[in-house]
């Protein structure tokens, strides 16, 4: 596992001199990055071998392997998989609907956006999960209290990327489709949407990200299924390769998710 | 400047109508003390075919004279007249091109050219070998696929210009659509509008603060004063056509640039001695 021949593919680049002026090559990056990914399995596997720590603590990779190998065979893995999906779809299309319309109210009215704004920007770094004692109340232990205070952070992070992103809109695009003449519904969709796809959808992206982390976390909260849910079920046993093969398997998953949604909205960096 | 404005309604010795009127158009931004008048009684015609320059110091009411007659701001006083038609909104016989930068940076040289026709619901093959003439025309020819961040300042301008042309505007109206260009591009592009102007018999209004290319390009010049922006003088430019950018350098366009430079200087120096004021005294009217 340790072959070091493996660790020096990055040296390789680096030779060409650390200080890289202009764009790096995407398959430099990609070198980069497995020999990264290599080191770190390295400095784990000799770790979890030299027995310095508690062993199960850092369990081996065979074993995290095998682990993985199991949870994927496991139905159970497969319905709270769903379970958490569900969820963070729900929050995505229902926090990024809404955030999109009152970022476009925000971002077109300035008397709007001077009454509203500072609410907005209070509350958005504001940690959704103390809400979630609230929602609970509201909605119940289930999967709609998760749903809704995923929405509900999803809402701010698109909000103000969708109102930033319309108040960027160079106005003289605005004059040349009014001097094209064009109709309400051209200006719409021909100018300001186009105009504002990059926000937007950076706003989709990262609302993705903040439902994803609220879900997750409220299950692990308070919940009966999921994959939160399970992370906790798997620590209340200390199953620890079970676990960290739990964790990788979620960090694939919204990492897969995050490019699948860069790709579509064509906004992948 | 009644002298100036009678010249301007007799000079039509032809039987030709003018295509665009401009007559007595005053407008003033704001109320009371606060007021600015930017534009005050300005009248001139621009003939079919014709190609007139529209020069004056920076914050002299060019750009607002611009936006009047696109159509762009509603209220004014006076009458601007195409067809016997009073402007008062964006008419389909003028076609605007921007001062600022204005292709849309999501669409391609020829999805930008081909905005207008879009607006049209003309079908697609059509429109793209419409656009193709123009960009053609302009001479982008092999940009067709490039995104406007991959091209120079006068490119991107001569993309907003063929979008215009496109449209098949009666008037062509450019508002200082070189001023962000260098010296040599702006001459090489006077070039192609002189070129477009005489094969497409372009009537173009052209607003600019720039005087070689006023009179590189133009029939006639209106020199306009500094605030509030009246015409000062009109003046022909009888150099001969077919034109090139060489032209700058015959005695007869030195001659021209003297004269109206004289008139100019007037207003561009108290142009500079009131913003210099103002700015001294935080001065009420800094903004445009
Ligand atoms: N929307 C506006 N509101 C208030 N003042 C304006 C506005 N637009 C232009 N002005 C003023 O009118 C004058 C003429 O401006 P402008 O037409 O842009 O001049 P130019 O294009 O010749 O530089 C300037 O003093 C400017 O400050
Ligand atoms: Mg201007």
């Amino acid at each position: 596992m340790a072959s070091t021949d493996q660790v020096n593919a990055p040296r390789a680049t680096a030779s060409r001199g650390w200080i890289t002026s202009g764009r790096v090559s995407e398959r430099d990056t990609n070198l980069i990055r497995i020999g990264i990914l290599l080191g770190v399995a390295a400095v784990w596997e000799a770790v979890s071998r030299s027995g310095w720590l508690f062993r199960d603590v850092v369990p081996s990779l065979l074993a995290i392997g095998a682990s993985i190998w199991k949870l994927l065979m496991n139905p159970a893995f497969y319905a709270n998989l769903q379970v958490t999906a569900w969820e963070v779809f729900a929050s995505l299309v229902i926090g990024g609907a809404l955030g999109i319309f009152v970022g476009i109210l925000i971002g077109a009215n300035r008397f709007l956006a001077a009454a509203y704004e500072p609410y907005v920007y209070y509350l958005a770094p504001t940690p959704r999960i103390i809400f979630f004692p609230v929602m609970i109340m509201w909605f119940g232990v289930g999967v709609a209290s998760k749903i809704a205070l995923g929405a509900l952070s999803c809402f701010f992070t698109v909000a103000l990327s969708t109102a930033g992103g319309m108040r960027q809109i160079d106005k003289v695009l605005i004059r040349v489709g009014n001097s094209f003449r064009a109709t309400p519904w051209q200006m719409g969709t021909k100018i300001y949407l186009p105009a504002m796809r990059v926000p937007v959808l950076n706003g989709i992206r990262l609302g993705f990200g903040t439902a994803t982390v609220t879900a997750l976390l409220a299950e692990t909260k308070l919940s009966n299924q999921g994959l939160g849910f399970m992370i906790m079920q798997i620590y209340a046993r200390f199953d620890m390769p079970s676990l960290y093969g739990l964790l990788i398997i979620v960090f694939v998953i919204a990492g897969l998710g995050n490019l699948i949604l860069g790709k579509v909205t064509g906004t992948s960096d | 400047m009644s002298s100036a404005s009678t010249a301007a309604a007799t000079r039509p010795a032809t039987e030709a109508q003018p295509q665009l009127v401009i007559d007595n158009v005053s407008k003033q931004f704001g109320e009371g003390p606060e007021a600015v008048l930017a534009v005050d009684q300005v009248s001139f015609n621009v003939m079919p075919g014709e190609f007139v320059a529209c020069i004056g110091p920076s914050g002299c009411g060019k750009s607002t004279l611009f936006n009047i007659i696109g159509g762009l701001l509603g209220e004014y006083v006076g009458n601007v007249m195409i067809d016997k038609e009073r402007i008062a909104g964006p008419h389909p016989a003028v076609g605007m091109v921007f001062q600022e930068e204005s292709t849309f940076p999501w669409r391609n040289v020829l999805d930008n050219v081909c905005f207008p026709l879009e607006l049209q619901k003309i079908a697609k093959s059509e429109r793209q070998d419409r656009a193709q003439k123009f960009i053609d025309i302009v001479g982008l020819q092999g940009f067709e696929k490039r995104m406007p961040s991959e091209l120079s300042g006068g490119m991107k301008q001569r993309v907003s210009i063929a979008r215009t042309l496109v449209s098949g505007p009666q008037i062509l109206l450019m508002d200082e659509p070189f001023a962000a260009l260098d010296e040599q591009t702006r001459l090489l592009l006077g070039d192609k509008i002189t070129q477009i102007q005489q094969d497409l018999h372009q009537t173009t209004l052209l607003i600019t603060h720039n005087l070689t290319e006023a009179v590189q390009l133009s029939d006639r010049i209106v020199v306009m004063t500094y605030r509030p922006g009246r015409v000062k003088r009109i003046v022909d430019i009888d150099l001969p056509r077919p034109r090139t950018s060489d032209v700058v350098s015959s005695a007869a366009f030195g001659k021209y640039v003297a004269e109206i430079w004289g008139d100019l200087r007037e207003e561009a120096s108290r142009g500079m001695a009131e913003s210099e004021s103002s700015t001294a005294t935080r001065g009420k009217s800094a903004r445009g």
